[in-house]
C-alpha cells in the first residue's frame, strides 16, 4: 500500500493513546512512520531522530493533524535542524486545535447532527442516520487527505498554506449555519416528544426545560446538564414518595 | 427489554464496544453519537422506535459537550446502548426516563473511565520511555495497539455493566404510569435545556445569534405545518 494511503488510515487512529502527558504525540509518531521509511534507507541517523520528534508531546484537532504530519516528515526529508521541526511542531498545535474545534466539533458536527435529528423528527428515520453517516465521513475523508497532501506539498511554510487555504472561510459561515440549524432542531423536537401528553404535561418539561438552561448557565461547570436532569429525577422521586 | 437473551445481547455488547472505541480513540466516524448507537441497538434489541427516542434524547445531551483539549466530558455512546436496551419493548412514553436515568449514570461512568484509559497510556509510555527515547518504531506501534486495545476494553466493560444494570432495573424496579410519564417528561425537559444551552453558548451574544433566532422561527413553523 502507497506510504501516503497507510499514513492516512493510522490518522484516523491518532488519538489512540492519548493521554496527559504526550497527548497525541504517540499517535502521530504511529502515523508518521509510513512516511518516514525511506529515509531510513537514505540516512537512518536522521530516521532515528524523527522518529523520536514525531512521537513527542503534540495537541491539535484530530482531523486537521495531517497538516502538522506531513510538513515536519517533509521538514525531515529536507534537512531542516531539529530544533526547528520541534518548534513548528509546537506551533502548530494552537492554531490547528482551535481552527479544527471551530470547524468540526463547534460547526460541522453539531450542524450534521441537528440536520440528522430533523430528519429523524419528520420521519426519515435510517435514511437521515445513513446520510449523516456518509456526508460527515466523505468530509473528513477528504479532509484528511487534504491535510496530508497540503502539509507534504508546504514543509516549513505550512501556515501560510493554511492561511490561504479554505479553512478561514469555512470557520466563518460554519458556525451560524449550525446555530440556524440548532435553532429550528428544538421546536422540533419539543413537538415530537409532547406531542399526545397535552398542555399540562407540555408545561411541565417546559417548566423543567427553563430551570435546566437558567441553572446550568448560572452554576457553570459544577452543575451539568447531566447532573442537572439526574438531581431533578431523584427530586421527582422525593416528590411521588411523599405523595405530591 | 422483557429478555436479555444472548442472540440480543452479544451484539449489543459488540455494538457497545464499537462505540466506545469510536469516540476517541478508532475511527471517530461519528457511529459513538447517541442518535446513530441508538438506532442501531433499538434494532438490535427489535424496537427501532425505542432506539431514536432514546437516541434523539441522549443527542440533545451531546450537543451540551464540546470535546475541546483535554477536557472532561460524559460517554454517551455505551449509555445510549444500555438506555435503548432496557427501554425496548416498553411504550417509549413510559420507559424513556428511566432509560434516560440509566443512561445518563452510564455517561458519567463512561466519562471517568476515559480518564482510567488516559492515565492508563501515561503509564505505559513511561514504561516505554526508553525505547522512546531511542527512536524504535516498534515501541510506537505496540503502544498505539496497546491504547486501542485498553479503549475497546472500556467500551466493552462499560457496555456490559449497563447491560447488567438494564436487566436489574427491568426485573426490580416498577413505577406506576404517573411516575413513569412524569420521568420521561423530566428527561426531555433537561435534553431540551442542554440543546438550548448549547445553542446559546455557541452562537454567542453577535451576528451568530441572529442566525440561531432565525433557525428557532423556521423550527417552530414547521412544527406547526408537520
Amino acid at each position: 500500500m502507497n506510504q501516503r494511503v497507510r499514513a492516512l488510515f493510522r490518522l484516523f487512529a491518532i488519538q489512540g493513546t492519548w493521554n496527559y502527558e504526550r497527548m497525541l504525540g504517540v499517535g502521530m509518531g504511529y502515523a508518521a512512520e509510513p512516511l518516514l521509511e525511506d529515509l531510513k534507507a537514505v540516512d537512518p541517523v536522521r530516521h532515528g531522530e524523527a522518529v523520536v520528534r514525531s512521537a513527542e508531546f503534540f495537541n491539535c484537532h484530530p482531523n486537521l493533524a495531517g497538516l502538522a504530519l506531513g510538513a515536519t516528515v517533509r521538514a525531515e526529508y529536507e534537512g531542516v535542524p531539529g530544533p526547528q521541526i520541534v518548534r513548528l511542531r509546537t506551533a502548530l498545535c494552537s492554531p490547528l486545535g482551535s481552527m479544527g474545534d471551530q470547524l468540526f466539533w463547534a460547526g460541522l458536527v453539531p450542524a450534521l447532527v441537528g440536520l440528522t435529528v430533523i430528519g429523524v423528527v419528520l420521519g426519515a428515520g435510517w435514511w437521515a442516520i445513513a446520510g449523516f453517516l456518509l456526508v460527515y465521513n466523505g468530509i473528513r475523508i477528504w479532509t484528511g487527505y487534504w491535510s496530508l497532501r497540503t502539509g507534504m506539498a508546504s514543509g516549513m511554510r505550512v501556515g501560510a498554506a493554511i492561511g490561504s487555504s479554505w479553512l478561514p472561510k469555512a470557520m466563518e459561515w460554519i458556525t451560524p449555519t449550525a446555530g440556524f440549524v440548532l435553532g429550528a432542531t428544538v421546536p422540533l423536537v419539543v413537538a415530537w416528544y409532547l406531542d399526545g401528553f397535552g398542555w399540562a404535561a407540555a408545561v411541565g418539561a417546559a417548566g423543567v426545560a427553563v430551570a435546566g438552561f437558567a441553572l446550568t448557565r448560572w452554576f457553570g461547570p459544577g452543575l451539568t446538564s447531566v447532573r442537572f436532569a439526574l438531581l431533578a429525577m431523584v427530586l421527582l422521586l422525593l416528590f411521588r414518595r411523599i405523595g405530591l | 427489554m422483557s429478555e436479555f437473551s444472548p442472540l440480543v445481547v452479544l451484539p449489543l455488547l459488540l455494538w457497545g464496544t464499537l462505540v466506545g472505541l469510536d469516540l476517541v480513540s478508532v475511527p471517530q466516524a461519528m457511529i459513538s453519537r447517541p442518535v446513530v448507537a441508538g438506532v442501531v441497538a433499538g434494532a438490535l434489541a427489535g424496537d427501532v422506535e425505542a432506539g431514536l427516542r432514546i437516541g434523539v434524547l441522549f443527542e440533545l445531551f451531546a450537543l451540551d459537550v464540546l470535546p475541546v483539549g483535554a477536557v472532561r466530558y460524559p460517554d454517551y455512546g455505551p449509555a445510549t446502548v444500555s438506555a435503548v436496551a432496557l427501554g425496548a419493548g416498553t411504550p417509549w412514553e413510559l420507559g424513556l426516563g428511566v432509560s434516560a436515568a440509566l443512561g445518563l449514570v452510564l455517561a458519567m461512568l463512561g466519562g471517568w473511565s476515559l480518564q482510567v484509559v488516559r492515565r492508563w497510556n501515561a503509564r505505559a509510555i513511561q514504561q516505554q520511555t526508553a525505547a522512546l527515547a531511542a527512536g524504535e518504531s516498534r515501541a510506537i506501534r505496540w503502544l498505539q495497539y496497546g491504547g486501542v486495545l485498553r479503549d475497546a476494553l472500556r467500551g466493552f466493560t462499560l457496555t456490559l455493566a449497563g447491560l447488567v444494570l438494564a436487566s436489574t432495573v427491568t426485573e426490580s424496579v416498577r413505577l406506576d404510569r404517573p411516575t413513569a410519564v412524569a420521568f420521561t417528561l423530566v428527561a426531555v425537559g433537561s435534553g431540551l435545556a442542554a440543546a438550548a444551552s448549547s445553542a446559546f453558548r455557541g452562537s454567542g451574544r453577535g451576528p451568530r445569534l441572529k442566525w440561531l433566532i432565525a433557525g428557532l422561527g423556521v423550527g417552530i413553523v414547521l412544527a406547526v405545518l408537520t
